[in-house]
């Protein structure tokens, strides 16, 4: 019989008594106490019949081995101290996050461009080609349409996205080929918009 | 029986990140979560593991208790909770009546548990009933009033001193020797 064994009763009782947090910190510290707390708990069951009929010995031990497993102490939101591994990871993982959206990105241009390749072999013409193609058509057509006036604006086909910019000042050009874009648009059930429908237009005309 | 100090005090340890603190709970209510999940579980494999997944559903839910009701009370409710949600899952019937998570604290008596995993812990329970039993038969009347007066009937250390007629210095130091001779029949069935 102790002293700690005397107070360890008490405790158990809900009687805090004196320095109770100093008897709580052995009691919880000191394997051997808490076993004694746990049969002197296991005297009151019995007498109480609340026992089970069947009890398991290593319960106790079961969750707290599952507690740790899991790693609950965490999870609790209590301020445990970190542990160094788990200070490196978020550090690394602060240190890599622009590195993974770079790398994300990164993965989508490959993968547009990847995509991109195919689309243009499939088209059996590289942009220049179309270029040069479009160009011609588009001197033919400006001869056929604009017959015996003087073209002041320019038939030149720009660089990509420029080609069907000409030169608005000449009222008489920009009417003809508005004509012309409306008169062919009506052939080509198929196209989507404008600037498709006129180039494919025209090289329908010239079919 | 008042138990709501050493709780409190336990429960504001685990929240401040003291798993030991939690240990001592566990030991604490560990039968008495079993019992509750056994009324609604009969397999005993099956209750321990609804009783494991309730402490630590408590544990992982501690942060949130805010002392607004009494750690047990919680603790059954999560219990409860835990039990009806295993037996929803399982499309299975409870052994035939109901447990309000509110009453639960009051279940007493007989478990209702009905199949054992392990036979040697039904003879191991057995064993540790008798031992308890016949210590506290041979206990001097004194002792036996006391520990009776603690465990049985739940009276506090002033109102037991008052039945006793003696100091309450007097009924605690009676009722730790009652425990401490019933621990030393004991002890050697659990080492």
């Amino acid at each position: 019989m102790t002293d700690l064994d005397d107070k360890l009763s008490f405790l158990l009782d809900d009687h805090p008594g004196e320095n109770a947090d100093a008897n709580l910190d052995e009691v919880i510290a000191d394997v051997n106490l808490q076993y004694r707390m746990r049969r002197y708990h296991m005297i009151g069951e019995v007498m109480r019949h609340v026992l089970p009929q069947a009890i398991d010995t290593s319960f106790h031990g079961n969750v707290m081995a599952r507690i740790h497993d899991d790693n609950l102490q965490q999870n609790a939101g209590q301020p445990l101290t970190e542990t160094p591994a788990r200070s490196a990871s978020i550090l690394s993982w602060i240190t890599l996050k622009p590195f993974a959206g770079l790398a994300v990105a990164a993965s989508v241009a490959m993968l547009t461009v990847a995509l991109w390749q195919p689309l243009k072999q499939e088209s059996g013409q590289n942009d220049d080609s179309l270029v040069s193609a479009d160009q011609q058509k588009i001197q033919q057509l400006a001869k056929q349409q604009i017959q015996g006036g003087v073209v002041t604006a320019s038939t030149r086909v720009q660089p990509f996205g420029m080609r069907w910019k000409v030169e608005r000042e000449t009222p008489g050009l920009q009417q003809k080929l508005n004509a012309y874009l409306v008169t062919h648009t009506e052939y080509s059930s198929s196209m989507q918009s404008l600037i498709p429908q006129a180039r494919v237009a025209g090289f329908d005309s010239q079919q | 029986m008042g138990t709501n100090l050493l709780d409190a005090e336990l429960v504001k340890r685990v929240q401040a990140g003291d798993t030991g603190a939690f240990d001592i709970l566990v030991q604490k209510y560990q039968h008495k979560v079993i019992n509750l999940v056994g009324r609604f579980v009969s397999d005993h494999a099956e209750c321990q593991d609804i009783a494991q997944d309730s402490f630590i559903k408590a544990f992982r839910a501690i942060q949130n208790f805010r002392g607004d009701s009494q750690f047990y009370t919680w603790l059954y409710r999560i219990a409860a909770n835990t039990a009806k949600n295993y037996l929803a899952s399982r499309a299975r019937k409870s052994p035939g009546y109901t447990v309000d998570v509110d009453d639960a604290q009051h279940f007493e008596g007989e478990s209702g548990l009905k199949e054992y995993s392990n036979p040697e812990n039904l003879l191991l329970t057995d064993e540790i009933k008798t031992t308890i039993f016949n210590a506290i038969e041979n206990l001097p009347d004194d002792l036996k009033s006391a520990i009776t007066l603690r465990e049985l009937d739940g009276l506090s250390y002033e109102e037991i001193a008052e039945v006793m007629d003696c100091p309450i210095g007097t009924v605690r130091s009676r009722i730790f020797r009652a425990r401490d001779v019933i621990d030393k029949e004991l002890r050697p069935l659990l080492e």
